[in-house]
């Protein structure tokens, strides 16, 4: 084993950027880290290379434990995104500089160096200055200097990133080329998919600071295991239905189980993901030659150079919700994205406005893992609300719980979690109890650094400060629930949106917590007194009509509202005429610059608003909170 | 069509002539013109005069001890300054920012309250001042050590805020490539770090340098004005003037500027190259 790191996690302040992450790379293994900007993926290779020190875990370079070694010690290259040349050494001098702090020969020195220069195509420069070679070429000298040592790992971070398409093409390439041929075990970081199927024997897939899923770019592709790596590989058509017996439903369809899928267990949600390329149309039924799905219309059609690709809209199917991709706010159909080769294309013309059968060639069912909350309770009153109306929405919603509790005193805290593991009560789909002697946020962190949570509910009073809910945020990509009244019943809430598109996020995870409770919601848009009427009225009625629409797609009923004003007085004035157990706000996601943190309106609403529930829904979609909800100056 | 177009022409050129025009008079005014009346003034005699006024024992000494204590304390600041500004830029301590103001001051305060400072801490009758004089000895008021550390208080701001913008800018992941490659701190520092900086450092070393040769207030104050012994060139010109002795004012004042500007011409050369690179 080349490479061996054993639950890893990095934490700045309450920020866990890498969460419990385990990975083996073989020998000779080309093996890619692939994520979004801040997934946390270049911090982990920081850590291989002991740039960055790890909180928890060990780092194991061929079967030797270098954690606490310095990058001195560790014989691994590392090629940087901006290539990080020496400026003021020739591109000779800065390849040999690590055979020269070795104190090699200059003969073996020189000889080492030609050879370098020869395999990566660049003889003859040795003379040059980094700054008289252009991004491609510097990058091949990096390349170059972090092979001269040989080293046991070969490191890239982004090495492709700041370069033209073509000289991408070509220095991938050669990259892949030399690995070949040097045997030298690499990870590569990249957030380009492409990059990461051609060069990767594996790929790892990043999310938040978590490693998802690990496998060859083909099974990731055609049989990933998880919802997030079947959407954020290519195009997925990405659906929510139930397997029953041995078929996979899916509103009126019924399609027999793929193989694979077997040993998921009957009568459970699933998910059922059919690539682009694996939708058939054709102008009648008897065309398509596989299951049929319905009549849909085309309205988009773009080109791809192999592929012509084509968005089809079709009706929506009853009990089956879309996951990916995401139905446009507001509108009752789904959409389906399709490729088809030339021939295809040119057999059954089609562009936007026709009408086509659509059919399914081949699909794969993903597991469905439902909600996952966090309840957290620290024996005081007022996280008994957390535990009645979190564990009431778990039972509902049958999501699995984790029952967190906090204290010092070991006994009184044990005596405490049999009483709430009374309340939580029977019906649960999946309970699971810990405790911790930590703070409060403390314990949270390491609870979400284990496992990801979709909820985490705390039990909530205006007085007790923002200290505590501040942090949570800033501990995961969580919503936060905070549960103010120990109700075992909800069944009315108010969702507050400014109209622009993080709304459309909250109505959408709201939607999907509220069709399981069962309650009704109210849509809340509060506008500045001044706003010009007409003009903005029609937009904002426009909006949360599509609001509306969103959630009867969850079979929520709702009711709109506008008022004037400021959000905290029309929140309250909105409570008191009617009887809300919970009111919904939005907030950003946590970046690696920005700390998240409750300012503005939002924080006058929860300071304010006594005697309810709170549901902070996170979106990457806020910038600033401020910028949210309209405020007087 | 060419007339309305050479109307704009006009109309917006007349603002920019005034502008011009106006930013010229004003650098020969306040900058050409005493100097020009300098050099007039220095050369009357004609040159041999001007080099026997320099050559007299006092100003000879005058301008030699003006040169060393100079020379010196650029060396020292050079060192220290490097330092002072590795440990703002790169480390993290309470009260950073505190310091990071109080760098500027010495360009604040009035040198003559600079020299009071000093005094009143190295005086002889001073608990420090005369621990040094009585143990080692070593006398720094009324002596060249006071000159040079009034001079080092003065243009302390010069070498740290010349190297600071380009040690705030320097790419990191340089030094963390070389660390992967084996370097030990000391080599990183040296091979990597310090190449970016040399010609920041030279280029505040030379600025400090001439700000230190014509510096006035703070070493009248600290040295005293004893000819032959603590009398720097500056401290000579205001006795030459006083003692109406202006030939001989002229001539060590020519002889300052002229160092003034040499260095300045070579810091700023240095300047060039080093945007050049960047």
């Amino acid at each position: 084993m080349s490479i061996c790191l054993e639950n890893i996690s990095k934490h700045y302040g309450y920020q866990v950027v890498v969460k419990n992450l385990s990975l083996e790379v073989q020998d000779g293994e080309f093996f890619v880290l692939l994520g979004a900007s801040g997934s946390g993926k270049t911090t982990v290779l920081n850590i291989i290379a002991g740039l960055v020190q790890p909180d928890r875990g060990e780092v194991m370079l061929h079967g030797r434990n270098v954690t606490h070694l310095p990058p001195q010690k560790r014989n691994i290259g590392f090629v940087f995104q901006n290539y990080a040349l020496f400026q003021y050494m020739t591109v000779a001098e800065n390849i040999e500089f690590g055979l020269q702090v070795r104190k090699v020969a200059k003969e073996n020195r020189e000889k080492k160096r030609d050879e370098l220069l020869d395999m990566v195509g660049l003889v003859g420069m040795g003379n040059r200055m980094p700054n008289q070679l252009s991004g491609g070429q510097q990058q091949r000298v990096a390349l170059a200097r972090a092979l001269a040592l040989e080293p046991d790992v070969l490191l890239l971070d982004e090495p492709l990133g700041a370069l033209d398409a073509k000289i991408r093409v070509e220095l991938r390439r050669t990259l892949k080329n030399i690995q070949q041929k040097s045997g030298v075990t690499a990870i590569l970081v990249t957030h380009d998919q492409e990059e990461a199927f051609n060069l990767g024997d594996r790929i790892g897939v990043m999310n938040f600071g978590r490693l998802i899923e690990v496998g060859t770019p083909q099974a990731l592709y055609q049989y990933p295991k998880t919802e997030y790596v079947a959407s954020f590989l290519g195009s997925a058509n990405l659906w929510l239905g139930s397997i029953v017996g041995n078929q996979v439903h899916f509103g009126t369809h019924a399609l027999p189980l793929p193989e694979d899928a077997i040993q998921l267990s009957s009568n459970s949600r699933a998910q059922i993901l059919f690539r682009p390329e694996d939708v058939a149309l054709g102008k009648s039924i008897d065309d398509l030659g596989c299951i049929p799905l319905g009549e849909g219309k085309v309205i988009e059609k773009g080109f791809s150079g192999a592929a012509e690709r084509l968005c089809v809209e079709i009706p929506a199917i009853q009990g089956v919700r879309a996951i990916s991709p995401t139905v446009p706010y507001g509108n009752p159909d789904f959409l389906l994205d399709v490729n088809r080769s030339p021939e295809q294309s040119t057999n059954t013309p089609l562009i936007p406005g026709n009408n086509a059968w659509v059919g399914i060639r081949r699909l794969h069912v993903i597991s469905h893992p439902g909600l996952k909350f966090l309840i957290v309770t620290d024996s005081s009153l007022r996280s008994q609300s957390a535990v009645s109306l979190g564990g009431y929405m778990a039972r509902m919603s049958h999501a699995r719980v984790l029952l967190l509790g906090v204290g010092q005193d070991k006994v009184k805290l044990e005596e405490h979690l049999i009483d709430a593991r009374k309340l939580l009560g029977s019906g649960m789909a999946s309970l699971q109890v810990k405790s911790s002697p930590n703070d409060l946020t403390g314990a949270i962190t390491n609870a979400v650094e284990m496992q990801p949570f979709d909820l985490v509910i705390l039990g909530w009073r205006p007085t007790a400060g923002f200290d505590q809910p501040d942090q949570i945020l800033q501990t995961g990509e969580h919503h936060l629930l905070l549960a103010a009244k120990p109700v075992a019943k909800l069944s009315k809430a108010l969702i507050c949106l400014a109209s622009g598109e993080p709304g459309k996020d909250n109505v959408i995870f709201a939607g999907r917590l509220l069709r399981h409770l069962g309650a009704e919601a109210t849509l809340l848009t509060v506008v500045p007194p001044a706003q010009d009427e007409d003009e903005s009225h029609e937009r904002i009625d426009r909006f949360l009509a599509g609001g509306q629409n969103s959630l009867s797609r969850f079979g929520v009923p709702s009711v709109v509202k506008i008022k004037k004003g400021e959000l905290v007085d029309a929140v309250r004035e909105e409570m008191s005429s009617g009887d809300y157990d919970l009111v919904v706000l939005g907030a950003p996601l946590p970046t690696s610059t920005r700390k998240t943190s409750m300012t503005g309106a939002i924080r006058d609403v929860l300071s304010n608003v006594e005697n309810c529930s709170f549901l902070i829904i996170r979106s990457h979609q806020y910038q600033r909170l401020q910028t949210r909800y309209w405020r007087n100056p | 069509m060419d007339i309305p177009l050479s109307g704009t022409f006009q109309k917006r050129k007349l603002p920019h002539l005034a502008m011009r025009s106006a930013g010229l008079t004003y650098i020969i005014l306040m900058i050409v013109v005493p100097l020009i009346v300098i050099l007039q003034d220095g050369f009357r005699e004609g040159v041999s005069e001007l080099i026997r006024q320099i050559s007299l024992p006092i100003a000879k000494h005058a301008i030699v001890l003006t040169l060393w204590t100079s020379a010196l304390m650029t060396l020292i600041n050079a060192v220290m300054g490097l330092i002072t500004t590795y440990v703002i830029v790169r480390f993290s301590f309470p009260g950073k920012r505190l310091l990071n103001a109080l760098i500027d001051l010495p360009l604040a305060i009035p040198t003559l309250v600079t020299g009071v400072m000093l005094v009143m801490l190295y005086g002889p009758q001073e608990a420090i001042g005369g621990f040094l004089s009585q143990k080692i000895s070593l006398d720094i008021i009324f002596a060249p050590p006071g000159i040079v550390i009034s001079l080092l208080f003065i243009s302390f701001p010069f070498v740290v805020r010349n190297i600071q913008p380009v040690l705030q800018e320097l790419d990191l992941t340089q030094e963390d490539a070389a660390a992967t490659l084996g370097a030990s701190p000391w080599k990183i520092f040296w091979k990597v770090v310090f190449p970016s900086l040399f010609l920041p450092l030279l280029s505040g070393s030379l600025l400090s340098f001439s700000r230190a040769v014509g510096e006035f207030g703070a070493v009248v104050i600290v040295a005293g004005n004893i000819p032959l012994k603590t009398q720097t060139a500056a401290v000579y010109v205001l006795g030459a003037v006083e003692s109406e002795n202006r030939l001989g004012a002229s001539a060590v004042s020519i002889l300052l500027v002229a160092i003034a500007l040499l260095v300045l011409f070579i810091a700023n050369k240095l300047h060039q190259r080093w945007g050049v690179k960047q």
